[in-house]
This record gives structure tokens, C-alpha cells and sequence, in this order.
């Protein structure tokens, strides 16, 4: 029986977690005899330590990565699908379902090489023109795909393990493109389904990764499980993030969807579950106590807390009141709200980048640092022209982190003598109040909060926030060619040192203009019972490499 | 039908029934009062019982209902919260202070802070306002809806059909649905809630009206009343609405219990009040998740809420029990 | 009687029709769009359009509704807009949770309920009576989801005897399905508990003023013959109408319970529909609970015969 050592491996330290015996058998023998549950029966013991019972950060209402980019969706179709390539936990892209790869010197041609024996759940094999259809799909609705597409000549399956893809202009970031975990990742589908209309949802769920999709038990809002795809094959090397060896050590995974987080909580305690994706950080020094639970950082990349000011309409039209925004606010309250009294659970962060990264840095900052100074602020307000105009803040009270800062806001604003308008929603109705660019007044809006994934704030590839590009940016629809231009010196890059300096540069011209109004950086917990082993921190929950015992 | 029948009696042979002191002698007996004069009398029989205490009319009455006085008293225990808040012992119920959030009941907060480092005990006791706000409302706008339409649908034939079924219908959506629905469809503000509690309730209050109506309608005394040239709505006005005000009263009380708790659910669900505004549900609302850990967050706004649904379901129990105890089988 | 059946099923139509036309238009003039959810962060307006039309949501208004009645008469209660499953499907994986859910809680109140109104009637005035119906109040008073915790703490987390969570199908065993649902039915059924309990011991005061009950007596009748046999039989009438009124409440109910103990069913399925805005779960919903409501209706009115001969259609 084979013998291997999972490691978990973050920024650079390894340690052995355990080694285990790969097999049936051996689980099952340690099932029977670990019985501490008196009223299951010893072969039900046995099933219950091949089944891994997840609680996910939100429910899982459909099941389309390409068409829907929720971050539950990608966690989800990670088990299910698998991509060309996979970011490492150093975010560099590792090879995953190609075998080699190999680009011209202009680096206009691309050519891959997929790996042998990779199958589809149905029994067919995966072949160049599934993954060319796959592609063609994905880089309509994901912006590297969307610009490698707009310099493509062609996309082309030359033979059944292999593919091409030739551009008119070079596209250093290809590989990074292909292995990114920022949703919509390149998932690889079927050609028949990949062939859906990238704006409608597929409705066959088959792939050809570690898990099968168990669509007949899937209750939307309720439950969803993933069975082990006995064909899979995985790489030799260990798992690290989306890239190496995808080994799944359960035969089954539900998600058991749980918006009730007291419920979550008594669950997680009760041995109802397993492995909790999100418990909130004021019950967590409660499971921290319970000595059958473990408790740790869930994605050392965190996240970006943001409110987004509207540009186009008085009051935040003018820089300064935006600036005066900035001088006021202060990241710890903001922050608190969210993590509560857990210091090790936040950062301010004097900019848009995720900290810890290689390409973070504090330019231009320094507005978001020290004393608060209210009275300031409020002398750039009246220096900006505000008049008393009502700031229309949108708030969705479904969301506990948008909640959380919707309070601290309205705080906020209160004390700089502004007129607060605050429409306490739900996030859908968040969704499409701040699409619209009516007048505040009338239908829009002058603020709204949100957040994003640390990973999604590394660098400007798949940073939609920190556009500005007008009319086609993000909601707020900031207007700053300086911003932009720094953006595209970063693409054009092609040194490390080139990179820093661009995002120096950025970030500075993005606290100038005011992009966003950052909130803060914090991270998250995640926790689960003793008796699962190989869960590591990470962007998203990666169930290969983790078992139970009973 | 007794009822009516002894106040034609009273009204039309102007008899009445009274206990007589003839001689310290305790006599039933019938006079004509028109003339004043003893019309029979029944022989006087020895005290089978002692003559009853003498209490005062206060007392007698705290003892025969005691429901609606310890309602009453509890309801305008919460008014007085309500209306004298900022005299209490309150900060702002919305300042902020993240840095001394959770904070356990102590000297300086009598009932602790929440996630966002707010008084509870302020927020508590201004949450009173929005949450009697909102009971009182309700109750008040159902009634007088619900009444208007329950006297179209009884009077008007034409309207009834046409209105009733649009009332089952409406009630036939489950009436927390239904405010749900209503609520999703605007934003959250303590008038909205109002609104949407408000029609999920005024179905029943209308087929109540006009069941009474209806039964009225077919009254002998009615048909005199018309034939005498009243006006339909002095009709309205002198026999059909004395004879809703009891019942509807008693479910107005009911209406008002239940919408607060039904703002409760909103807010649990996060439909409710915004959270600048506090209400006992979203205090609620928001400590939920704590419960294990911060059980005060729940508590408080809990026993607020339980005790003044409690005072007035026991005002309208009591109401309904000294109005006329033949209603309970009406509700 | 058939006559009579028909013409309440008859009637049932017009009701429903109105259910229907009043739940699409509150839909269609809500501000909320699920394509904008659907297209989910990083969509731009022109994403979210293009989602508007390939769902159909562009059309007039009339002509939408006109297509879903056509469908729902032919069966197809529509796609969801979300989950891209066909809702009959969602209501079919949902609807055994919420039904057991209802059963078990009937079938409590009323064994609970019943008894104790008949009791409290019995000692009319005693303490018993002033107890059972203080504790009928207060079931009125504490808001469902209040109880729901404090039993979840008390029974599950404390004590261990019952699980937290969740719900098992009866497939799986009568003992694990009931588990599941005790909890939860306890704390659904306090106010209904409450309800009945007062409407029986109302009912059944009257009845035991009746002169039949003190014949009865005088021949000689025990007091359980006379309180079960002769006065809860023409007591009936009411209380049955009062469970039927109070479906509809624990339907509203079931909504929080199902959020607190994770029962995945239909109340729940129903706030996150409406929450999404996926319009055709929703319609599809509400026509469905107003049907129940309907039905349950004809039921009872037809199970009077049955308890009051008296009663004829």
C-alpha cells in the first residue's frame, strides 16, 4: 500500500502532518474500532468516516463557475472540474492538466500539451477540442480571457492531446491567466456543454475532477454532495493550492447549508458536521474551548473590507470630498465590526493591495494613517463644495460584514455633520441598486459597501476594483487616466522590479483620486472537529488531502 | 338576540328590573317607570346568603378582571418607557464604539453592550417606542380598514362577492409571507413595516365586520330602522357599529400582540426595521448569532418583547371576557 | 353534498386567480433584479441585460403573466431563475421536511391542547385553569424563534438527548425522523398550543352549561364519559376550525423554525426565493400554499358533517 506524507506548506514553513495508509481497509478498521458514538452501528461507522459534512460560507444556488462567479460557486466546481493550470500557494501558476507547454520566441504562438489518461465523469476521455471549447467560453465572460480574446488569431485543437493558441500581440501572463483561483477560472468542460451560451447555465454537471457532482441528491439552498470519481489521476506531485496531486482521502462530501450561524455553531460542536467554512470570530474563542474542535486562519490572504462612493453624482463627484472621506474614517472601527476584539485578525491597510504580498506597498498612504481628524475633514468638506446634498448608502443587511460596516458608516458620517440617507437592504437588491446610474435620488445611489478576496487584490489581473476606466469600470465608475495608464505600465511589465514600481505608483495614484475608500484588512477563521486532518489554509477550502477518522 | 331583545324590552315597555329596598327588606320587584309605582313585587324570603362585603368599586373591579389590570398596568408600564426613554438613564442608542464591544452586564452598562459597542439597555428601552409604534399602529389601521371594508362588503351585495374573494385570496397567503413579500419589495423603514403588517392582517379584521354585519343585517329592528327613513348611515352609525366596536376591540389588541411579534420575524429574517432605528426584533435579530456566548443581547430585548405581547393579550383577554364572554366563540 | 363539494371546488378558482395576478404583479414592480444577482461582482450592465433577455424578464408585463397562467394550467410550474432546476422539482425535494414537519406539530398541539383545554374547563376558576392558561399566554408571548434557541440549548447542546440540526427522511427510519423533529415541532407548536388550549376550554365551558351535560350526569355518565364523549364531541365544531385557522400560522412559523434547526424545506425555500427575487419559485409557492390553505379549508368544512350531524350541505 502506498505511504505518502501530505504536507501543508505556508510561506515556506513544512510540517508533517501525518502519514497515512491509503486504502478502504485500513480506514475501515479504524472506523470499527474508534467507535465513541453509541447508537450507530459499527458499519455505519465505517461510512460515516469516508463522508466529510462541510458547511460553506453561502449556499450553493447554482452551479455554473462560468456563468455565475460567486466565490461558493468557484470552492464548489474545484471539486468538480479542473483547470490547464494551478496557482501554487505562492500564486505562481504549476501545470495541472497539461503536460508540457511551449511558446514562440515573439511569444505569439502558445502550444500545450495535455496529460494521458485524463477522463470526463461520463468515461470519455478529456481531448483538445473539449478544452478549446471550454476556453472559448470561459474568455467571454473572464477579463484576461476577455483580453487575450481580443488579441487572439486563433484558438485551435491540432490533435486530441494537444491545442493552440496564436495571438497577434504577446500576453506574458498567459499561464497566469489559465491557473488564477480568481473566479471564473478555465474550468474544463465537455465540448457539448462547454458549447452553452456563456450567459446561460449549463445543466449538465460533468468534469473531470476528483469528485463527481451528485446532481439527484442536490437540494439548492439546503445540500449538495460530491461523490469520488474513481478515474481520476492525479499528479505525482503534493498538493499545494489548485496545483500537484489532487488525492481525495472521503468518498463523499456534503455541503449542508447553514445561514443560521448559532445552528453552525451547536452543529459543529454536536459532531453534526464536520469542518465549518466561515464561523463568525465572536464564536470562535467558544469552539477555541471545545476540545474536539481545531480553530485556524482560513486564507492567509485575507480580505479587502471596501465602500464604493458614486462619481458621477454630487456629494462624491469632487476628489476632495472623497479625500475628506478618507481623512475621517477610521479602518480599526471598521475593522472591529467585522472581527470583533481579535487583534491578530485585522490590518489597516493604507492602500488597495492584498499586505503580504510581493507587490504590496504603502505609497501615498499616508491619509489613511494616524489620528482621525474630524475637523479637518470637515473643512475639505466645505472646501469641496458640500452643500448638505443626502448621501443615499446602501446597506445590505443579509451580508454580517457589509452589516457590520454599514453601521460604522452611518457613525461616520454622522459625525462629519453629513446628511445620511441609509437604505438597509438585502445584497440582491445591493446588486442592482448599484448598477444604476440615475441620480441618487431617484433610484441610485451614493455609497454601498462589499469586499474582496486578498487574492483577488494582488496585482491589477483580475483587480475589476481598482479600474478606472469610466463608464466601463467598476460600480462607482471612477474616471482617472493616470490610474489607468499605471495599469496598463503594469501589464506591460516585464521585470519584477518594473512590476513594484508600477504598483507603487498605482497606489498612490489611486489614493489620490480615491478609487474606493478601503476599509481594512482582515482575515477569517475556519474550523473543524479533531478527527479531520489535512486541512490547510488557503484561498478557497481544499478538500483533497483531508480525511476523517471516526 | 337576548341582548337586543331586553333592550327593545327596556327601550320600548320602559320596565325595569331592579332590586328594591322596601324597608330594609331586600324585594325583587317590577315598576312601571313611567309612573314610578311598584307594579308586583314577590314576597320576601330570610337571607339564604349574609348580606355581600362592601368593597370599593376599584377593588371589586381589580378582583373580577384581574387580566385587564395587569395588562393594562404592564402596557402603561411600557409607554412610560417608552415616552420618558431619554430621561431614563439613556445614552444614544446608536453611538457607536467598536473598542468596547460585547461587553457583559455591569455598573456602567446595566444590560451590556453589542457587537458594535452600543448600550443595550438604550437600545432596549428606545426600541419600546418602535415597537409600541408599530403594534399601535397596526392595530389601529387594520381595525379601521378592515371595518370600512367589512361595512361595504355586508352592505353593498354587489361589493361583497367581488371583495371577499379578493380578502381570501389575500388570506390565503400565509400572513408572514405575505409581509415578507412586502417588505422585499422596498427598503426597510419602520413605516413600511407598518404598511405591510397592516395588510397582512386587515383580511381578517373585514370578514370579522362582516360576519357581524351580515348577522345584523337580517335584524327585524333593522328593517323597522330602514322603514322609519334612517339613513344608511345613521344605521351604520347608531346599531351596526356598537355591536362591531366589542369584538373588533378584542381583535385589535390581538392584531397589536401579534404584529410586534410578527415586526420580530422581519427583523430575524432581516426584512425589518433598519438598524439605525433599534427594535427589540433587531436587537434581537443581531445578537442571534451570540446567543450561545452573549445570551444578554437576546435576553433583554426578549423579555421586553414577551412581556408586553403578554399585557396585552391578557388586556384582551380580560376586555373580552367583560365585554361579553359569548365572544369567544365569535374570535 | 357532491353538489356542494364541486361548487367550493368551483369557487376555489376566482380565488386563486387573484392569489396569482396579485403575487406576479407585487414581483414585477419590485426593484430587485435577479439578473443583476445572477451576474453576480464583476458583471457590467451590458452582462446584466443580456441575462434579462436570454430569462425573459424584458417583456410586458401582460404577456409574461398571460404565458405563466398558460403553463400552470398545463402543469409546468416554470423554471427558477437561480438554480435552473424546474420548480416542481424544488417543491417536490422540499415538501416532505415541511409536511412532516406540520404533521408532527398537529399531532402534538392537539394531543397536548386539547387535553388541557378540556382540563382547564373541567376546573373552571381553579388554579388549574388560571395556569393552563397563563402558560397558554405566554406560548402567544415569546416570539418562536426565542424558544427555538432556548430548546436547542437546553435539549441538544446541554443535555445531548436530542441533535441540533437538520432533517432526517423517514426512509431512513421512523426513531432519526421523529429525532429531528421534536425540537423543532416544540417550539413551531407553542403558539398553536396556545391557540387551541383556549378555544377548547372556551367551547367547552359553554358546552358543560348545557343542560344535556347535567342529564347526562344525573344518569350516572362518569366525568371522562362526560367531558371526552358527550361535551368535546359538540365542542368540536370550533376548535377544528381554529386548526385549520392556525395552519396558515404555523406555515409562518415553519418559516423561522426551518432557519433556526436547518430543516430544508419549503418555508425556508421560500424566504430565500423571495429574497433572491427568483420569481417563478415564488409564484409557484404561493400558489401552492394557497391551494393547501384552500383545501384544508374544504376538509375541515367537510369534516364537520362528520362531528355535527346537524350540519348538512
Amino acid at each position: 500500500m502506498a505511504k505518502w506524507v501530505r504536507r501543508s506548506k505556508v510561506r515556506g514553513e513544512a510540517m508533517d502532518r501525518r502519514t497515512l495508509l491509503k486504502g478502504l481497509g485500513g480506514a475501515g478498521i479504524v472506523g470499527a474500532v474508534g467507535t465513541t458514538r453509541l447508537t450507530a452501528p459499527a458499519l455505519a461507522q465505517g461510512a460515516n468516516a469516508r463522508t466529510l459534512r462541510f458547511v460553506p460560507q453561502a449556499n450553493l444556488a447554482n452551479f455554473d463557475p462560468i456563468w455565475g462567479t460567486q466565490y461558493v460557486v468557484r470552492n464548489a466546481a474545484a471539486l468538480v472540474w479542473d483547470t490547464l493550470y494551478g496557482v501554487d500557494d505562492k500564486l505562481m501558476p504549476q501545470r495541472q492538466m497539461v503536460e508540457q507547454e511551449e511558446v514562440t520566441e515573439d511569444g505569439l504562438v502558445w502550444t500545450f500539451k495535455l496529460r494521458q489518461g485524463l477522463k470526463f465523469h461520463d468515461g470519455e476521455p478529456v481531448r483538445a477540442k473539449d478544452v478549446v471549447s471550454s476556453l472559448v467560453r470561459w474568455s467571454a465572460r473572464d477579463p484576461m480571457g476577455l483580453m487575450l480574446r481580443a488579441s487572439q488569431n486563433e484558438l485551435t485543437a491540432v490533435d486530441d492531446r494537444t491545442f493552440k493558441w496564436s495571438l497577434k500581440k504577446p500576453y506574458p501572463k498567459m499561464l497566469l491567466a489559465l491557473a488564477k483561483n480568481n473566479a471564473p477560472c478555465s474550468f474544463i468542460m465537455p465540448e457539448r456543454i462547454a458549447k452553452t451560451d456563456p450567459f446561460k447555465q449549463i445543466t449538465e454537471y460533468v468534469g473531470s475532477g476528483p469528485m463527481r457532482f451528485a446532481k439527484d441528491e442536490w437540494v439548492p439552498g439546503a445540500k449538495a454532495v460530491f461523490t469520488k470519481f474513481a478515474d481520476y489521476v492525479p499528479r505525482d506531485e503534493p498538493a499545494l493550492w489548485l496545483a500537484g496531486g489532487k488525492r481525495m482521502l472521503v468518498d463523499r462530501i456534503e455541503w449542508i447549508v447553514m445561514p443560521d450561524a448559532a445552528t453552525a455553531s451547536a452543529a459543529l460542536q454536536n459532531g453534526e458536521v464536520d469542518w465549518w467554512e466561515t464561523p463568525i470570530p465572536d464564536l470562535v474563542p467558544l469552539l477555541k474551548q471545545n476540545k474536539n474542535i481545531l480553530v485556524d486562519i482560513a486564507d492567509p490572504l485575507g480580505n479587502i473590507g471596501s465602500f464604493r462612493m458614486n462619481t458621477l453624482f454630487p456629494p462624491f463627484n469632487s476628489v476632495r470630498i472623497r479625500r475628506a472621506i478618507l481623512m475621517a474614517m477610521n479602518q480599526e472601527d471598521y475593522m472591529r465590526s467585522i472581527v470583533g476584539s481579535d487583534d491578530n485578525l485585522w490590518k489597516p491597510i493604507p492602500g488597495y493591495f492584498t499586505p503580504g504580498t510581493p507587490l504590496y506597498n504603502e505609497e501615498g498612504g499616508e491619509i489613511l494613517k494616524g489620528k482621525r481628524d474630524i475637523e479637518g475633514a470637515k473643512r475639505l468638506l466645505a472646501e469641496g463644495g458640500y452643500k448638505g446634498e443626502p448621501v443615499t448608502c446602501i446597506v445590505a443587511q443579509d451580508q454580517s460584514i457589509t452589516k457590520a460596516m454599514g453601521d460604522v458608516t452611518a457613525d461616520l458620517l454622522k459625525q462629519l455633520g453629513m446628511n445620511v440617507d441609509f437604505v438597509a437592504t438585502d445584497w440582491g437588491t445591493t446588486g442592482t441598486r448599484r448598477a444604476m446610474k440615475n441620480p441618487p435620488g431617484q433610484g441610485g445611489w451614493s455609497m454601498f459597501h462589499t469586499w474582496h478576496a486578498g487574492a483577488d487584490c494582488i496585482n491589477p489581473a483580475a483587480y475589476t476594483a481598482i479600474r478606472a476606466n469610466g463608464d466601463n469600470a467598476w460600480f462607482g465608475w471612477p474616471n482617472s487616466p493616470e490610474v489607468e495608464a499605471d495599469i496598463t505600465t503594469w501589464f506591460d511589465a516585464k521585470t519584477l522590479d518594473e512590476e513594484k514600481a508600477a504598483m507603487r505608483k498605482l497606489n498612490k495614484d489611486a489614493l489620490d483620486y480615491v478609487v474606493y475608500a478601503p476599509t481594512g484588512f482582515f482575515l477569517a477563521y475556519q474550523a473543524w472537529r479533531k478527527n479531520v486532518t489535512g486541512v490547510v489554509k488557503g484561498p478557497l477550502p481544499f478538500a483533497w488531502g483531508v480525511s476523517k477518522t471516526a | 338576540m337576548i341582548e337586543v331583545s331586553s333592550q327593545v324590552l327596556k327601550n320600548e315597555f320602559r320596565i325595569s328590573y331592579e332590586d328594591v329596598t322596601t324597608e330594609g327588606k331586600r324585594l325583587s320587584a317590577v315598576s312601571d317607570m313611567s309612573t314610578g309605582q311598584t307594579v308586583a313585587a314577590a314576597p320576601e324570603l330570610g337571607d339564604l346568603f349574609p348580606p355581600a362585603k362592601k368593597r370599593s368599586a376599584v377593588w371589586g373591579f381589580c378582583v373580577r378582571h384581574p387580566t385587564i389590570v395587569i395588562g393594562g398596568g404592564l402596557l402603561v408600564l411600557m409607554l412610560l418607557i417608552a415616552i420618558f426613554a431619554p430621561y431614563l438613564g439613556t445614552v444614544d442608542p446608536t453611538a457607536l464604539a467598536p473598542a468596547k464591544r460585547t461587553r457583559e452586564p455591569s455598573a456602567i452598562y446595566w444590560f451590556g453592550t453589542d457587537m458594535l459597542g452600543r448600550d443595550i439597555y438604550s437600545r432596549v428601552l428606545y426600541g419600546t417606542r418602535v415597537s409600541l409604534v408599530v403594534g399601535f399602529s397596526v392595530a389601529f389601521l387594520a381595525s379601521v380598514i378592515g371595518l370600512a371594508l367589512g361595512l361595504v362588503a355586508g352592505f353593498l351585495r354587489w361589493a361583497d362577492g367581488f371583495l371577499m374573494r379578493i380578502m381570501d385570496g389575500l388570506m390565503s397567503i400565509p400572513p408572514i409571507l405575505l409581509a415578507i413579500a412586502l417588505m422585499a419589495l422596498t427598503r426597510g423603514s419602520v413605516g413600511n413595516v407598518i404598511t405591510a403588517i397592516t395588510i397582512a392582517e386587515v383580511p381578517r379584521v373585514s370578514r370579522l365586520v362582516r360576519g357581524v354585519v351580515l348577522s345584523l343585517r337580517e335584524q327585524p329592528y333593522i328593517d323597522g330602522a330602514v322603514a322609519a327613513g334612517t339613513r344608511v348611515p345613521m344605521i351604520i352609525l347608531k346599531h351596526i357599529l356598537p355591536n362591531t366596536l366589542a369584538p373588533l376591540s378584542v381583535q385589535a389588541t390581538y392584531i397589536c400582540a401579534s404584529a410586534m411579534i410578527t415586526e420580530a420575524i422581519l427583523s430575524f429574517l432581516g426584512v425589518g426595521t433598519p438598524p439605525i432605528i433599534p427594535s427589540w426584533g433587531n436587537i434581537m435579530a443581531e445578537g442571534r448569532a451570540l446567543w450561545q456566548v452573549k445570551f444578554y443581547i437576546v435576553l433583554f430585548p426578549a423579555i421586553f418583547l414577551s412581556l408586553t405581547v403578554l399585557a396585552i393579550n391578557l388586556l384582551g383577554d380580560g376586555l373580552r371576557d367583560a365585554l361579553d364572554p359569548r365572544m369567544a366563540k365569535k374570535i | 353534498m357532491g353538489g356542494y363539494v364541486g361548487r367550493r371546488i368551483l369557487s376555489t378558482i376566482p380565488v386563486m386567480a387573484v392569489v396569482a395576478l396579485f403575487v406576479f404583479s407585487l414581483l414585477y414592480i419590485a426593484p430587485g433584479d435577479p439578473a443583476a444577482i445572477i451576474a453576480g461582482d464583476q458583471a457590467t450592465p451590458a452582462d446584466i441585460e443580456r441575462i434579462r433577455a436570454s430569462l425573459g424578464l424584458d417583456r410586458p408585463f401582460l404577456v409574461q403573466f398571460g404565458e405563466w397562467a398558460w403553463r400552470i394550467l398545463h402543469g409546468d410550474l416554470g423554471t427558477s431563475i437561480f438554480t435552473n432546476l424546474p420548480v416542481l422539482d424544488l417543491i417536490k425535494q422540499r415538501i416532505e421536511p415541511t409536511v412532516s414537519l406540520m404533521l408532527v406539530t398537529l399531532v402534538l398541539a392537539i394531543t397536548i391542547a386539547v387535553p388541557l383545554g378540556v382540563v382547564a374547563a373541567w376546573k373552571a376558576g381553579s388554579i388549574i385553569d388560571r395556569l393552563v392558561m397563563l402558560f397558554a399566554v405566554f406560548g402567544f408571548s415569546v416570539p418562536v424563534f426565542v424558544i427555538s434557541y432556548l430548546l436547542a440549548y437546553v435539549f441538544a447542546l446541554q443535555l445531548d438527548w436530542l441533535p441540533v440540526q437538520g432533517y432526517t427522511p423517514i426512509s431512513q427510519g421512523f426513531w432519526p425522523w421523529l429525532q429531528n423533529l421534536i425540537l423543532p415541532s416544540i417550539a413551531l407548536g407553542a403558539v398553536y398550543i396556545a391557540l387551541i388550549a383556549r378555544m377548547t376550554r372556551a367551547t367547552m365551558l359553554e358546552v358543560l352549561a348545557q343542560d344535556y351535560i347535567k342529564t347526562a350526569r344525573a344518569k350516572g355518565i362518569g366525568q371522562g364519559g362526560i367531558l371526552f364523549v358527550h361535551a368535546l364531541k359538540n365542542a368540536a365544531v370550533p376548535i377544528v376550525t381554529v386548526i385549520g385557522l392556525g395552519i396558515a400560522v404555523l406555515i409562518g412559523g415553519a418559516v423561522v423554525t426551518e432557519s433556526v434547526f436547518v430543516i430544508p424545506g419549503l418555508g425556508r425555500l421560500t424566504v430565500d426565493s423571495i429574497l433572491r427575487r427568483d420569481y417563478p419559485v415564488i409564484q409557484g409557492l404561493v400558489l401552492l400554499f394557497s391551494f393547501a390553505y384552500v383545501i384544508v379549508n374544504l376538509g375541515i368544512d367537510l369534516l364537520y358533517t362528520l362531528i355535527d350531524p346537524r350540519i348538512r350541505y
